[in-house]
């Protein structure tokens, strides 16, 4: 075994039964030395592993629309996408996500007043994007490209409806995560749960970027 | 469009006497144990003490307990291949065809989800937090959901016995075969939202594992003083967190194929089959080593206990464990050279397939250089693990000759294959869940299991596994193809008559284990474990009592060393003062019970159901009533609750003195029989 | 609690936004902040307008559009984790940046290992709508 630390030489706390840290200076929290991180690093820390996770479910729906680009079935291909419409999109993602970082300085500053406003000005975005989206979805349909119509269109209904799906969620959540702030102010476990939906729809804007540049972008040069 | 959508009596299988009798039982023995309970008064403590427990040790029970009763679902399934294949040369068997086909797939599907999962994930619940000095996993209440959506999971999968059938397609839904057009029934549903529910549950668990081991550790406890089983923990969830999302993202097209006439797999409008080998596979090899590695992980601990060593290659293990890690993300191709992918990709990954036998072969070495001039001790636990070494490095090499495409091609599908999976899995996860279980028993439960029953387990299981599998490398070699309902090779017949005895001798090897868990639990006075260090041990989960307080410590340790409580006991013994001086008693935070998990589960099971059955409106209610659920949780105050100073204090005092006096009459023990040797 | 617990609590008064705590270190000024804010914005938005414009194919070298539009949208990317999710390298965000990286490397093997074995597989194949309409005659 190794040589007996300096606790043992000094004296203090010879069975390690954490009177206090057996080795001199304390070392940062999260790389061993410290003990367990404080409770909205561990918060944080675990939703940014599911934002990954998550990540990683996109690119399955990422990989099926790159492999199924080809297979139309007859039907059309990428170009029959309207890029003005996925430029409006982005943009209110862009704004949405950027209120929302305005939210969280609201929150850092307890000011309920800007953070009800930052945070219904990111719901507005984010329901402008969706009704874009279903507008989009819908005119596809309407125009017999549903996603039954080829593999193609199913791989990119599903890829960007799973996105939708998300911001969908994500609106739900910013009204409850609305009324909490109103109900119970700042506490701390509440702030925790507003880093996490601002992680959140931070990722979202995240993958959007990877669609409008895969989907709608290389989609479009695609033959 | 009718209120119950496809559920009608025709889903009842009241022409088959098979199932409907096998179903009727199950379920019978099922209610027959709820109303048991119900009138010994027993729901108002099982509600309080473990539906709603948020303990992280609680959940590691009940998920074993979960394992334990689909283990013999599993099983039973299992002994009816074997026999059917026993009985069906030249003749159609027990088992008709439609029958046989959703026994096999139920029988994969139950072992590796419901069965190998709660296992590991039930014994890292119980150990992870406890090694590494914490009082609680970094989410207890998600915790909890992760497990009652995992039995919600299983629950879907045995309804299927009674209330319609199974997936006929296997245990992994291959299409086009588990399409709509050519799996019509409800089978695949069953499968793809029972797996659905329960992958969630997975998924959170590795989250919560990730962040647990990865941010709560007592102080000091650095990446390289943590103990073995932790690092394996770690990946696995690492993978976990990574794999799982696959697996959900590919059973969610084949459900919308089948659901909304999607084309991602179907042979229609340019769907492509081969799309869900690639993704299921890219998830179903990472699973393989999410099984694995916590295994490897029990191995090190007991290998290490059982040798009275410190592990040796504690860092090349480390290496070892990350490599697997990493490369299992890169080898999924070799599930289906057959497939036509070409030289070039199937060479790539038939060599990264041998790669990963590698690190692999690094841990076997560590384990016989620990057990290498060690003071080797043969209990229970150690014997699995002697066991698990030699079978898994046969079983491994097999898999080394399968890494090689033009191999590969000759046995892909056969029964030499099922025999190199059953082998290595058996080997690795189902000894090393047992390993861990006999080893991890005492801090469960406070006693030590029966050792002579706990051998003739082993013995069994072990003859059992080579007498079940080791003729189905042969029959898979003479070209016998896996899932045959009948055959009519003459030369098969005797090794498949082999094969159903061996099924016999692990049947008697459960017994075994039945019996060992009745006769220790009824001699259990004799078998306390007092001083809450049944094995002489050497990391953290042995310093605190058997079974531990809810707090786990009373106050966190300091780690300064690899094997921290190997560490304390030999400073206590260099210092000759064996009793620990009190540390200054706190108030502790712990978290609140909570239903969340269970209202969750419940909620999940009739969404689950309805959709298998198309039953709209249920949808709806239950995604509402899972959204209520979540509000309702978000919205509590009191989440946590303090265990007073004093409380911890008594407990911690009581604990204190058992050990104290069992410790002295183990000195006095030691000092009369050096007496009498003098 | 004992009182070494308190020094590795510090981390909960700081930014709200950071994935993980930093050392403990002085609020920053709301004009900081906000900056951090307003640059990640126009940033972004440059970069989108880019991604827009170089589908213009008299802007780029034709074969190059596809490569630029990737660079583009990584760069964007890491306009995102920097001001938005403030992602930093400093040694308290280490084990962020390295589940980063386990997260990228296992997204770029599951989208181009796909891509590439599927790309194969369909090259050598016989394309099932081919085999259909042999079958179909």
């Amino acid at each position: 075994m190794s040589a007996p630390s300096s606790a043992l030489r000094t004296g203090r706390d010879p069975y390690h039964l954490g009177h206090g840290p057996s080795t001199g200076a304390p070392e940062y929290t999260g790389h061993g030395g410290g003990g367990p991180a404080p409770k909205r690093i561990v918060v944080g820390y675990g939703f940014w592993i599911f934002i990954l996770s998550d990540v990683v479910l996109f690119s399955c729906f990422f990989a099926a629309y790159t492999v199924l680009i080809h297979a139309r079935n007859g039907g059309p291909g990428p170009a029959i996408f309207d890029l003005r419409n996925t430029a409006q999109e982005t943009a209110c993602l862009l704004l949405s996500s950027f209120s929302c970082g305005l939210a969280s300085l609201a929150v850092g500053r307890r000011s309920l007043l800007w953070t009800e406003v930052a945070l219904a000005v990111t719901g507005a975005f984010g329901l402008t994007f969706i009704m874009l989206e279903a507008h989009e979805f819908a005119g596809l349909v309407t125009r017999g490209y549903g996603p039954t119509h080829s593999a193609f269109l199913t791989a990119f209904f599903s890829l960007v409806g799973c996105h939708g799906a998300h911001v969908t969620a994500g609106l739900l959540w910013l009204g409850t995560m609305m009324a909490q702030f109103a109900a119970k102010g700042f506490k701390e476990n509440i702030r925790h749960r507003y880093l996490c939906f601002s992680l959140f729809w931070h990722a979202l804007d995240i993958i959007w970027i990877g669609i409008f540049t895969v989907v709608y972008l290389i989609g479009r040069i695609t033959p | 469009m009718t209120l119950l959508g496809k559920l009608t009596w025709q889903a009842f299988p009241l022409e088959e006497p098979l199932p409907l009798f096998s179903g009727l039982a199950v379920f019978l023995v099922l209610i027959a144990i709820l109303v048991w309970v119900w009138r010994k008064g027993h729901v108002p403590y099982l509600w309080r003490e473990w539906i709603t427990s948020v303990d992280h040790k609680r959940i590691g029970i009940m998920y074993f307990m979960l394992g334990s009763v689909m283990l013999l679902r599993g099983f039973i399934d299992a002994i009816m291949m074997r026999t059917q294949q026993a009985i069906a040369f030249r003749a159609p068997g027990f088992l008709p065809p439609s029958h046989f086909d959703q026994v096999f797939s139920a029988h994969g599907t139950i072992m590796i989800f419901f069965v190998a999962m709660p296992f590991m994930i039930g014994l890292m619940n119980l150990i992870v937090p406890l090694q590494l000095g914490v009082r609680d996993v970094a989410f207890p209440t998600l915790n909890s959901v992760s497990f009652w959506l995992t039995a919600a999971g299983a629950l879907l999968v045995n309804l299927s016995l009674l209330i319609g059938q199974f997936d006929r397609t296997g245990w992994l839904p291959y299409p086009p075969l588990s399409e709509l057009r050519y799996s019509p029934g409800v089978g695949v549903d069953y499968y793809c939202w029972a797996i659905q529910i329960s992958g969630i549950g997975t998924l959170m668990t590795g989250v919560n594992f990730v962040t647990t081991i990865l941010k709560l550790r007592a102080p000091g406890m650095h990446y390289t003083r943590m103990p073995m089983f932790c690092w394996t923990a770690l990946a696995a969830n690492l993978l976990i967190v990574a794999a799982f999302p696959v697996l959900t993202a590919t059973l969610g097209m084949l459900l919308l194929d089948r659901y909304v006439g999607f084309h991602f797999f179907t042979d229609t409008a340019g769907g492509n089959s081969m799309l869900f080998m690639n993704l299921i596979w890219a998830w179903g090899h990472p699973e393989v080593y999410i099984l694995a590695l916590p295994a490897f992980g029990i191995f090190s601990e007991v290998v290490s206990t059982f040798s009275s060593k410190p592990l040796f290659g504690y860092r090349s293990m480390i290496y070892a464990t990350m490599a697997i890690c990493i490369i299992s993300f890169m080898v999924w191709l070799h599930h289906f050279f057959t497939m036509g992918a070409g030289a070039t990709v199937n060479s790539i990954f038939g060599i990264a397939s041998m790669i990963i036998a590698i690190p692999t072969g690094v841990k076997i070495f560590n384990w016989l250089f620990t057990m290498y001039g060690g003071t080797v001790r043969l209990r229970t636990p150690m014997l699995w693990a002697i066991g698990f070494m030699v079978s898994f490095t046969i079983g491994g090499m097999t898999g080394v000759l399968m890494a090689v495409p033009p191999a590969d091609f000759q046995l892909h599908n056969s029964l030499f294959l099922v025999a190199h999976f059953h082998n290595v899995i058996i080997s690795a996860v189902v000894f090393g869940a047992f390993a861990g279980y006999t080893y991890w028993f005492p801090k469960a439960f406070g006693f030590v299991l029966d050792e002579r029953l706990g051998k003739w387990a082993f013995w069994l299981w072990n003859i059992g596994l080579w007498v079940a599998w080791g003729p189905g490398y042969i029959v898979g070699l003479e070209g016998m193809t896996r899932r045959l309902q009948s055959y009519d090779v003459a030369e098969w017949r005797p090794w498949l008559l082999v094969m159903a005895g061996g099924v016999v001798i692990i049947l008697l090897g459960i017994l075994a284990q039945i019996a060992q868990i009745v006769v220790s639990v009824r001699t259990r006075d004799r078998r306390r474990d007092l001083t809450g260090d049944p094995w002489d041990g050497r990391n953290l989960e042995w310093a605190t009592s058997s079974p531990p307080p809810a707090f786990n410590f009373a106050a966190l340790p300091n780690v300064a060393d690899q094997e921290p409580y190997w560490d304390m006991k030999t400073r206590a013994r260099e210092i000759g003062q064996l009793v620990r001086p009190e540390p200054r008693y706190e108030a502790i935070l712990m978290p609140r019970n909570s239903p969340t998990g269970f209202v969750t589960a419940f909620f999940a099971v009739v969404t689950g159901f309805a959709l298998i059955w198309h039953i709209w409106w249920l949808v709806i209610l239950g995604l509402v009533g899972s959204y209520a659920t979540f509000v309702v949780f978000a919205w509590r105050d009191h989440d946590e609750e303090l265990i007073p100073a004093e409380e911890v204090a008594r407990l911690d005092r009581a604990n204190r003195a058992a050990r104290t006096t069992r410790l002295q009459e183990r000195m006095a023990e030691r000092e009369s029989q050096q007496e009498s040797h003098e | 609690m004992s009182t070494n617990r308190e020094e590795f609590n510090l981390g909960s008064h700081i930014g709200e936004e950071q994935v993980a705590g930093g050392p403990p270190h002085e609020h920053p000024s709301l004009g900081t902040e906000l900056r951090g804010y307003i640059i990640g914005l126009v940033l972004a938005a440059v970069l989108t307008a880019a991604s827009f414009w170089a589908l213009d194919e008299h802007v780029i070298y034709g074969p190059g559009i596809v490569m630029a539009l990737i660079v583009l949208g990584l760069a964007q990317v890491g306009v995102h984790l920097v001001f938005f999710l403030h992602l930093t390298t400093s040694p308290d965000n280490t084990n962020n940046a390295l589940a980063l990286a386990f997260g990228v490397l296992i997204v770029s093997l599951i989208f181009f290992g796909s891509i590439w074995v599927m790309y194969h597989m369909n090259a050598n194949m016989v394309p099932v709508k081919a085999l259909m309409q042999q079958r179909g005659g």
